[in-house]
């Protein structure tokens, strides 16, 4: 992903250039469509640009530089709850509490980084895990923060009551998100990023401050975490702090790794279908009305975890036969959307790499 | 003043001693030699000297300023390039990007700037691109410029290896078994680049080799460490022929039936 747009191949010939600007321009509209018509779609719509936002965030940890964290939905619970509470009981503007959510999210993960620099694997797990359902079970319980157990309201601004405007807000912060990752891939920061998760020997030998390069990359995903969830606030007009569960941070993390931790494109696609997962289908389940279908308590326990029971499949299969995720099967589209010739999902790839989910 | 010089570096691990009073001095220009038998502890000194294991005893001095307290990272800056026994690269990075990525402390902008996009950066990776073709074509591997490098021959891996340690533009570089895995003549051929690199750039050299033809065609002075202790010093030409050193290396009955 480190060529850029300026990569393009300039003995493209016009068709050639006609079909992949169609595919942009038809993958543009897809995505207006799916928040501009219906304000019902538009909420799911807002939910999967929320998500995209997170699983780029979680990418930076897991995909770039190759740690674990279980605990993303404290951090964006804490950008949550900042854009909350900052917008309910000081009154300050939607722009200014994303940007206090988004510091929330980064300070508090400079705190687990701090801790995180000394252990890493499954002992990081551990304490990333413990962080998130400590700021679950502490902070996000405090009354005077969180309106006690009716919860926080977070306010939109008139301008974007609508679901369809806030969801063009999302999408624009998600763009911007899409080129600082992108940025980020192809300078200094990426390069090092990839050495320290390949081998933190070598990584020094280059001359990179092993130590002070994790962080940022905490930091970088502690912020994105946290505007995340003043998004996520806004969206839901409150902030509850049942909400952040240890589930979500599950979720996360699937989402992750189904996409593909590493690459843009297929964490994008793999947290846009956990989004659909979590909340159309849900809905479709419900719509299909299973109780006439099935013994009642079945039918209950299909509601609840049909999704889930969804996610583990595609983990499963993620492991099995696509150890990239779904990169693998979108990076040759990408590829091919950058100017490139199309090259079929290359799978010697991963076999040079020796990775495999297989243990 | 010698570019290195170590007093009387010492490390345990556990109950082993893996170094004891280590001193030796590399001065300017000089390829030096670091030999011994297997265990001997030669790679345990090379990793004091860059800052990757603490010693307990002794300093680590360059130029005659002291490092021992230093980073591996920050001796990097100070001007020790160094390379490992096995390998150490980005393996599912291209050759052209483990380049790119060894010129790190040359990229002079902050992280921040690389990742908001400012003008600077892009220019300054361009040029890093620039140097990192040079050290490719200088190398005779410009072919595998786009090739990962987890996918060379072993022999390329090494010699690439060198061209990452070049790239982060030491003033001493500090080579861990530079020829293993290579065969007769890519060996000879290292030695010649290594002697160029000593005669036109300028370059300061301490290596690990096993390769004996590599160590007396191009090493200046030899020091061999046996047990973690400095068995003797010289001219590489004495030191092949030293009782002692053959002692370490093929035993004490080979050694007296062979004199």
């Amino acid at each position: 992903m480190a060529t850029s747009a300026a990569t393009i191949d300039s003995r493209l010939t016009a068709p050639g250039v006609a079909a992949r600007g169609g595919a942009w321009v038809a993958l543009a509209a897809g995505v207006l469509a799916a928040g501009l018509f219906n304000s019902d779609t538009a909420a799911y719509a807002i939910t999967a640009a929320i998500y995209v936002l997170i699983g780029l965030s979680l990418n930076v940890i897991l995909g770039y530089i190759g740690q674990m964290s279980l605990g993303h939905q404290g951090l964006m619970g804490s950008g949550a709850l900042f854009a909350a509470y900052l917008s309910t009981a000081h009154g300050l503007p939607f722009a200014v509490d994303l940007v206090v959510a988004g510091v929330a999210g980064g300070v508090v993960a400079v705190l687990v980084g701090v801790v995180a620099l000394r252990v890493r694997g499954l002992y990081l797990a551990l304490v990333t895990l413990v962080v998130g359902i400590t700021l679950q079970t502490s902070l996000f319980e405090v009354p005077s923060l969180t309106g006690g157990g009716a919860g926080e309201p977070a306010n939109r601004p008139t301008l974007l009551l609508s679901n369809d405007r806030f969801y063009l807000v999302c999408v624009a912060v998600v763009i911007g998100a899409l080129y600082l990752d992108t940025r980020l891939t192809g300078s200094k920061a990426g390069r090092a990023f990839l050495a320290i998760k390949e081998d933190e020997r070598v990584a020094a030998a280059f001359g990179i401050n092993v130590v002070g390069y994790k962080l940022l990359a905490f930091v970088l995903s502690g912020i994105l975490a946290g505007v995340a969830g003043g998004l996520y606030a806004f969206s839901s007009e409150q902030f509850n702090g049942n909400n952040f569960s240890f589930l979500l941070a599950l979720t996360f993390v699937l989402m992750t790794v189904v996409g593909g931790a590493g690459s843009r494109a297929g964490v994008v696609a793999g947290s846009v279908l956990f989004a659909v997962l979590q909340t159309f289908l849900a809905n479709f389940f419900l719509f299909k009305d299973f109780t006439q279908l099935f013994p009642t308590n079945l039918s209950n326990n299909l509601l609840q975890f049909g999704p889930n029971l969804v996610a583990a499949l595609l983990l499963l299969i993620t492991l099995a036969v696509n150890p990239r995720g779904m990169a693998q099967q979108i990076e040759p589209v990408v590829a091919w959307m950058r100017g490139g010739p199309y090259r079929g999902a290359d799978r010697s790839h991963a076999i040079r790499e020796g990775i495999s989910g297989r243990p | 003043m010698a570019v290195l010089e170590t007093q009387e570096l010492s490390i345990s691990f556990g109950g082993l001693q893996a170094l004891r009073d280590f001193s030796i001095q590399v001065n300017e220009w000089e390829i030096v030699g670091l030999i011994g038998p297997n265990g001997a502890g030669k790679t345990t000194a090379f990793n004091c000297i860059t800052g990757f294991y603490k010693p307990d005893r002794g300093q680590v001095m360059h130029r005659g300023r002291d490092v021992t307290s230093l980073a591996p990272h920050q001796r990097v800056a100070v001007g020790f390039g160094r390379t490992f026994q096995n390998v150490g690269m980005v393996k599912t990075a291209t050759a052209l990007e483990n380049l790119r990525t060894a010129q790190h402390i040359h990229a002079e902008y902050s992280a921040v700037a690389g990742i908001l996009g400012s003008p600077e950066s892009a220019t300054t990776d361009r040029g890093l691109t620039e140097r990192g073709e040079q050290l490719l074509d200088f190398l005779g591997l410009s072919a595998i410029r786009d090739t990962p490098v987890g996918s060379l021959p072993y022999g390329q891996m090494k010699l690439l290896e060198l061209g990452c340690a070049l790239a982060t533009d030491p003033d001493i570089l500090l080579l861990d078994e530079p020829s293993s895995g290579m065969g007769p003549e890519e060996a000879a051929d290292l030695g010649r680049r290594l002697l160029t690199l000593r005669d036109e750039v300028g370059l300061t050299m301490l290596l690990i080799e096993h390769h004996v033809p590599l160590v007396t065609e191009v090493c200046d002075y030899v020091y061999v460490l046996n047990f973690g202790s400095l068995l003797t010093e010289g001219e590489p030409a004495a030191i092949q022929r030293h009782p002692a050193v053959i002692e370490a290396y093929l035993g004490s009955r080979h050694g007296r039936a062979d004199s």
